[in-house]
Parts: structure tokens; sequence; C-alpha cells
């Protein structure tokens, strides 16, 4: 059994579990301060399995920088480097999710101003009736 | 209590199981080689054609191959702290109704300091950002735990009084958008593509390298950064009673 | 053979099993956080491992400094415990 494969196939699970576990927090946590830790567990599974793709299993994987400007760099990066592209897409999927949890942020603390509670089903059931009220 | 540790080892166990038996299939190999648009990458972000003269191909990506998507995320992420601005806005913005004093002199001193380190850490951290792993973003963000440390030590009202306002923020944040705007927009006006980089930025100056305009597409990020994640701690270290004033004199409780 | 790679690719995506089983289910929101950013402590040595410094200098100034602190500003504003109420 390859030892390459073993630590991958650890590492893919893991990625799978924690994708489940948080899905269960968002959907069966009452409070909303918890599903907003289940949504950054999320994100941050689903940003790690983006680098897992563009990763080389070479035996020193470097990242795709030039230690020296010489030719002969390059060509050691041709043979080491891993893959910069998806590193460059998450990173802005970072910004983004931080930006948008921010913002969720922000609401839960004016939910509890309005209706007083933090509990999912009451502030629903507050701002319905307050909808189905007028 | 038990019981959660009971379902955690099993998970754990589980885990290990289905990853012994995934590596006995032989299921998932690694990859062992490039892809072929993760290899052009590689090899013109320095030397080649379409050069970025740039040693770090991630943040040649970030800044000038796929430089439009930074900058509308930069947008997105002002459009949040924009919407969370709203949702905390006063009627009357009054200043702070309490005096707090902030801890003892000891966390002061010592907060002072590791403010000063964080501030050139992360200075360093955004500027070298097209030669080493770093960037804009990574130097702002590192900038934000600056005033994370100094609002709980200092106390919100010594903070405002100083002048640290979260509206002066939000402006210095729109000048430093404005000028990653006007960095994008000067080619044009010579006539070339929008977010141009090397036909129209020099590749070094004074003989060392600032690779076009990837310096000071950073050197504006990391302030933009910076200076917005400030002003959404300090509006929201506010203190609950002047937004609680103006819940009630909205709801009309 | 087995170098300090696979043995600490293992290692960490173990605890951030724990971890993140730990901060679904815990009732006292303070200590869901600081499990929460126990998790981004683990993610980030997976990151080292892939060679991804550019991620894992953005990811762990956001995941551990601005999400804890984000959190704990919406904990304090709000309640503290998972079933409603401020003190127990």
């Amino acid at each position: 059994m390859n030892e390459d494969v073993f630590a991958w196939s650890l590492v893919l699970i893991m990625l799978l579990t924690n994708t489940l576990l948080s899905i269960y927090g968002i959907t069966y946590r009452r409070s909303l301060t918890k599903k907003l830790i289940g949504l950054t567990i999320l994100s941050d599974t689903a940003n790690l399995a983006f680098i897992l793709i563009g990763f080389r299993f070479v035996q020193p994987a470097v990242p795709p920088v030039l230690t020296e400007l010489s030719l002969e760099s390059l060509e050691y990066l041709r043979q080491h480097a891993v893959d910069p592209l998806p590193q460059a897409l998450v990173l802005t999927g970072i910004v983004i999710s931080m930006a948008v949890n921010a913002l969720i942020a922000f609401g839960i603390i004016q939910a509890y101003r309005i209706t007083g509670s933090t509990d999912a089903k009451v502030v629903v059931k507050h701002f319905s009736e307050e909808v189905r009220g007028e | 209590m038990s019981r959660r540790f009971a379902v955690l080892f099993l998970i754990l166990a589980l885990t290990i199981a289905s990853a012994l038996a995934l590596s006995y299939a032989d299921f998932a190999r690694p990859a062992k080689g490039l892809k072929p648009i993760g290899l052009f990458y590689v090899e013109n972000s320095y030397f080649g054609n379409l050069t970025a003269k740039s040693p770090e191909a991630v943040t040649a990506i970030v800044w000038d191959y796929r430089g439009l998507d930074t900058i509308y995320e930069s947008a997105v992420f002002f459009l949040a702290i924009i919407g969370g601005l709203s949702i905390f806005r006063l009627e009357s913005p009054q200043l702070m109704a309490k005096e707090a004093k902030g801890l003892t002199k000891i966390s002061k001193t010592g907060s002072k300091i590791i403010a000063l380190l964080i501030i050139s850490v992360s200075a360093s951290i955004a500027l070298h950002g097209h030669l080493t792993p770093g960037g804009g973003f990574q130097g702002g963000s590192t900038l934000a735990v600056a005033p994370l440390l100094l609002i709980p030590v200092f106390s919100i009202t010594r903070l405002v009084s100083a002048g640290i306002t979260s509206k002066r923020l939000v402006i210095a944040r729109s000048a430093a958008m404005t000028c990653v705007g006007l960095t994008a927009l000067l080619p044009v006006i010579k006539g070339l593509e929008l977010a141009s980089n090397l036909s129209f930025y020099p590749a070094e100056i004074g003989g060392e390298l600032i690779s076009g305009s990837l310096f000071f597409y950073n050197l504006f990020e990391y302030l933009a950064v910076g200076s917005g994640f400030t002003a959404v701690f300090l509006y929201l270290s506010t203190f609950e009673e002047t937004y609680r004033r103006e819940i009630e004199k909205e709801v009309g409780t | 053979m087995i170098t300090l790679i696979h043995l600490l690719l293992s290692f960490s995506s173990l605890l951030a099993i724990v971890f993140v089983y730990l901060a679904i289910t815990e009732k006292d929101l303070i200590k869901a956080i600081v499990f929460s950013a126990g998790q981004s402590i683990s993610y980030a040595m997976i990151l080292q491992l892939f060679a991804a410094p550019d991620v894992l200098l953005a990811y762990i100034a956001v995941s551990v400094g601005i999400y804890s602190a984000l959190l704990v500003y919406v904990v304090s504003k709000t309640e503290r415990f998972d079933g409603g109420g401020k003190n127990e």
C-alpha cells in the first residue's frame, strides 16, 4: 500500500466528513450564530478542496516562486512546482466569502435587537408575522 | 458528555477505515505533473513573451493575468462594508454616552509595542508581494489585527476622541479604491487596454524590480483592506445602548 | 518510505475532524469559537504542506483573527448559549 495514496485518501475523506458535519450544523442547530460557524467551516473546506486539486506529489513540492532569476531555476520549477491557478482563485474566494459572512453577522445582531432572540424559528416567525400582518 | 466523545471516536474510526479501504482500492491517485495552463503561468510569469516580470506566479495571476477579477472582488468587499454601515446606522450620531477607561497601563504599553510591530510586518508582507509570497490582501488582513488589539485595550472612546472615526476610515478606503481604479484606468488614456501592465508601467525603477503595476496594486489594496477592516470593527464596537435607543425610537416601543 | 509530510498530513486531518465535531456540537458558543479557530489552524498546517503560502497568509489572518473576533462580537451582543439565554 503506497503511503502517498493513503495520505491523499485520508485528506479526501476528511474533507467529505467535514462537509457533512458542517451541513448538519447548519441545518439542525437552532442558534443563528451556530449556523454562521457551520457556514464558515463549510466555505473553508471547499477552498481547501480547491488547493488539493492543484497539488502534485513529487518529493520536494515547492510553491511556484522563482528563487533566483535564472533559467535553471525555471527548469527546477517545471519539475517541482505546484499549480498556481487554484491558489489565485481561492484568494478571491476567501475575500468574497468573508464579505458575505461579515454581512450575515451584522444581520444576526440586528435580528437579535429587533426580536430579542437568536433562535431561528422565533426570528422567522416574528418577521413572517410582521409581513403577513400588514 | 461521554456520548459526544463516543460519537467522535466512531467518526474517527470510520474515517481511518474508509481511508484504508480507499487506498487499498487505489481509487484516488494524486497528480504527478502540472496541467497545461498551470505550466503556462509558471513559465511565462518572468521569462517568456507574455510576461508580467514577476518571479511570483500567484501574484502575477491575481493582479495581472486575472486583474479584473480582483478589482471586482475588492468592490464586493466594499459593498459588504457599506451594507454593514447601513444596517448599523444612527439617526443622530451622538458621541459616546459614557466614558470607558480601558485596561491597565501595562497592557497599554505592551499593546503599543505590539501594534507597531504588526504594522511593520504587514507592510513588509504587502510591499514584497511581487517578489515573495504575500501581497495586498494578505498584508491588509494582517494589518487589521492591530486595531482589533487596540480597541479593547484603549477603549473606543479614547480612539474616537483621537480622531479615528469610522466615517474617516471609510473615506480612506474609498480613496485607496479610487487609486486602484486609477492604476487600472491610466493605460486607457494612451489607447491601450484596461488594466494593462507592462505595456504602460516600467518593470524596474532605479534598478529595483517592481513588476509594473503589481507594486502599486499591492500598495493601494493594502491600505484599502486595512482601513476597511478597521472601519468595520469601529462601528461594531459602539455601545449597545446607543443602538437600543435608536431601535426603540423606530419601533415605537 | 513514510516521510514527515505523510505523518503531518494524517495528523492534521484527524485533528481537523476532531475540532469540527467539537465546534458543531458544543452548546457554549465561546468554546465553539475557540474550536473553530483550532480547526483553522489545522487547515493552515495542511495548506503549508500543500505548498500554498499565499493562501496560507490570507487564510490565517482572516480565519483565526477576523472571524474569531467577529463571532466574539456577535456572541457578546446576542446570546451566549445555543439553547438561548445569557447566563446559566
